[in-house]
């Protein structure tokens, strides 16, 4: 399915301004009404910022074609200018995520100039090396945190000028995770509907049409991978006032397994689908775990099998099994 | 609905209710999956083997006490799931801690949920910095602590005069050699520092530092190595090989089974130190100690380790301060253990230092058999 499809499918703009205004409303009373406990507060807040982490990594594997192994560098990247900024500095929240999201288009701008020339393979590679060296720089980088990490990482100040937002536990940082979140998807929209988008989609699936078009893919590719940075980045940085403790582990494959599990889970070029897929995944080890060991082995199997059976993710298979919710049409243009 | 119905409904929900809110709940946050799972869940284990004797005994302030136990996978993201789930659950008290940045970051998702946390087994000295829990607790040793010993023995016992570090590259490595240099200032130690090496946690293959040391021939090599299934065992084997004339003096707490297990007899004569063994003095003195070890035989079939023996301890002073306090509450029962002896736990008298650190015991061994880990304390 195409950006551009989608939106031909849904219907007229007003009716669809009071159903998103609706929806919004509906998920910000979501933890009262599960029950308004701190687990529902705790699991919707980790789900709306790993929802965030997986945003970034999802414009470049939907749009670009391309595999990032490299999105836990900018994970890491906002944890890590949260947490020194606001303890050593005693900075406010506007200032670290500022800081957040230059320090991300920088690493970005970098990175994604040195792999400029790089496909698939070679692409994923160099991006996980790069994880790789930021890795081990935070690791024995003692100023930065070290192999112990930083603690002490006071409440979330945003100052509004009239008024400061202070926000420590899970209850207070749930609007701003959601804020963030509807904030990404406005932007996600946005970017399936912008130049750059369609562009970047043109370039990936018939290069000759883009090339005839006169458009330069190597830009685009850049400029994809760029915007992509401080989505990832932005979602660090919160996460590091929700633990408020940030260390090496941020680059563990665990958050990258669950950015490329949660996009491919649902299926790529799906305005909600790493939404519905990092919920999934959070409530299926939050709630329904089945320890540890088996957790890795369910997921490991069931993302085999995706990969496998329905390379287009759990939308394919529905539309396998003849649901009629996603128009066959959409079909047209699906490359994997 | 009839009325009856509604009713009977409404006692049954009123009595389950009143009757788990009269048991007193007991949280534990180990890794029970994963390379370190098996370790986990012998600590995990352990304090269920204090919660049922507590129990056996008629319960604390009258209540019974309920064991939630979870499992943080190794991971700090998956264990503030955890610590989540423990302060929706309610937990009284939570027991937690194998690895430094799981505790590191459940300390300040407990803390600001106003649940008191005993970390049993993490090391790192942040725990106690007082930043994200300024009521924390710790059983293990900390390095300071671990250092002195070490220096002790190498410069009073030994008496050597050229020491060399093999250090594992890290902050626990680099942190704990800091703090042996530290030591040796402080008792004016005549010796000389040679030389230094290094590695990587994951190395297994040391033959060059090895031989490096064995030109400089100097009279102890302090040995830092956390990978004990792999990395030390491999240490241990090439040392013997290489033929070193030097002693080996091993951090503390870097002897466990699996380097017993894996390196055998190339383990002898390596000297250490640890907190706890149940079968050496003064350990096998303490009754309560003695009662840990027969329980846990008898319930689990094996011997308890030390980090079995730290997770009962924590439960024991934690029994021990609620049954003086007359409370549950987080700050009473904390203030009833930082810097406050408790009588009676397996550790003999356990003091607590004004931070929260348990003032180990430490005993100085040498390995006499390997293949069987038989030891012998050193005076």
């Amino acid at each position: 399915m195409t950006a551009i499809d989608r939106h031909r499918v849904n219907g007229p703009a007003p009716w669809r301004a009071v159903g998103i205004v609706a929806l919004t409303v509906a998920a910000f009373f979501l933890p009262r009404l599960f029950g308004g406990t701190s687990v529902a507060y705790s699991t919707l807040t980790t789900i709306a910022i790993f929802a965030v982490m997986c945003y970034g990594i999802d414009i470049v594997l939907s749009y670009l074609g391309e595999v990032s192994l490299g999105h836990t560098l900018f994970w890491a990247m906002g944890g890590y200018a949260a947490a020194n900024l606001s303890v050593k500095y005693g900075l406010n929240g506007w200032t670290t995520a500022l800081a957040t999201i230059v320090l991300c288009l920088v690493a970005a701008a970098f990175l994604g100039a040195v792999t400029l020339r790089t496909r698939e393979f070679v692409f994923s590679l160099v991006t996980y090396a790069a994880a790789i060296v930021a890795y081990e720089v935070a690791f024995n980088w003692d100023a930065i945190g070290g192999s112990d990490g930083i603690v002490g990482i006071s409440a979330l100040k945003l100052p509004f000028g009239f008024a400061t937002f202070s926000g420590a536990t899970q209850e207070e940082l749930w609007p701003i995770a959601l804020a963030l979140l509807l904030l990404t998807l406005l932007f996600i929209a946005r970017f399936r509907r912008s130049r750059l988008g369609t562009a970047a989609l043109m370039v990936q699936m018939n290069p000759a049409l883009a090339a005839s078009l006169g458009i330069d893919p190597r830009k685009v590719r850049l400029a994809v991978f760029v915007i992509s940075a401080p989505i990832t980045g932005l979602a660090g940085w919160l996460y590091a006032y929700q633990r408020a403790y940030v260390g090496p582990d941020m680059f563990e494959t665990y958050f990258l397994v669950m950015m490329l599990t949660a996009v491919v889970l649902i299926g790529r070029r799906i305005l909600l689908g790493p939404l519905i897929g990092t919920a999934v995944l959070i409530v299926q080890q939050n709630l329904l775990s089945l320890g540890g060991d088996w957790n890795k082995i369910v997921l490991g199997a069931v993302l085999a099998l995706v990969l496998i059976l329905f390379p287009a993710g759990l939308v394919g298979l529905f539309r396998r099994l003849g649901m009629r919710r996603f128009p066959t049409k959409e079909l047209k243009g699906e490359t994997s | 609905m009839s009325k009856t119905i509604r009713l009977a409904i409404a006692l049954f929900f009123g009595l389950a209710v009143s009757a788990a809110a009269q048991d007193i709940k007991v949280g534990t946050i180990f890794p029970l999956s994963g390379g370190a799972g098996p370790d986990g869940q012998s600590v995990t284990n352990a304090v269920k083997l204090m919660v049922e004797e507590i129990n056996s005994k008629g319960g604390l302030l009258g209540r019974k006490l309920v064991l939630v136990s979870k499992d943080d996978e190794s991971t700090p993201a998956v264990g503030v799931s955890r610590a989540n789930e423990m302060i929706a659950e309610k937990a009284d008290v939570v027991v937690e801690g194998w690895n430094s940045p799981v505790t590191l970051a459940m300390q300040p998702i407990l803390a600001r949920a106003g649940i008191l946390d005993i970390t049993a087994v993490s090391k790192s000295d942040l725990i106690l910095s007082g930043e994200s829990n300024p009521l924390a607790i710790r059983i293990n040793s900390s390095n300071g602590f671990d250092a002195a010993v070490i220096a002790k023995y190498v410069a009073d016992t030994l008496k050597a005069k050229k020491v060399a570090f093999l250090t594992q590259n890290d902050v626990y490595g680099n942190g704990f050699q800091t703090a042996v240099e530290a030591e040796f200032k402080k008792l004016n130690f005549a010796g000389q520092i040679v030389t230094t090496e290094k590695f990587a946690f994951k190395d297994t293959d040391f033959r060059v530092q090895l031989t490096n040391l064995k030109t400089l021939n100097p009279d102890a090599i302090i040995v830092t190595n956390s990978s004990n299934s792999s990395g030390l065992p491999a240490l241990v084997d090439q040392y013997r090989q290489a033929d070193l004339k030097s002693a080996f003096v091993g951090a503390v707490g870097i002897m466990l089974p699996t380097v017993f297990k894996v390196a055998g007899d190339a383990n002898n004569g390596i000297v250490s130190a640890d907190i706890y063994f149940a079968d050496l003095p003064p350990f096998n003195g303490i009754a309560e100690s003695n009662a840990f070890v027969a329980a846990f035989k008898k319930a689990y079939g094996v011997a308890p380790d030390k980090s079995a023996a730290l997770g009962a301890a924590a439960l024991q002073v934690w029994a021990h301060a609620v049954e003086t306090t007359k409370s549950l509450d987080r700050k009473a029962v904390a203030e009833a253990i930082r810097g406050k002896t408790i009588k009676g736990t397996l550790f003999g008298d356990a003091t607590f230092l004004p931070n929260g650190q348990l003032q180990p015991r430490y005993v100085v061994f040498k390995v006499v058999d390997g293949k069987t880990a038989k030891l012998e304390a050193l005076p």
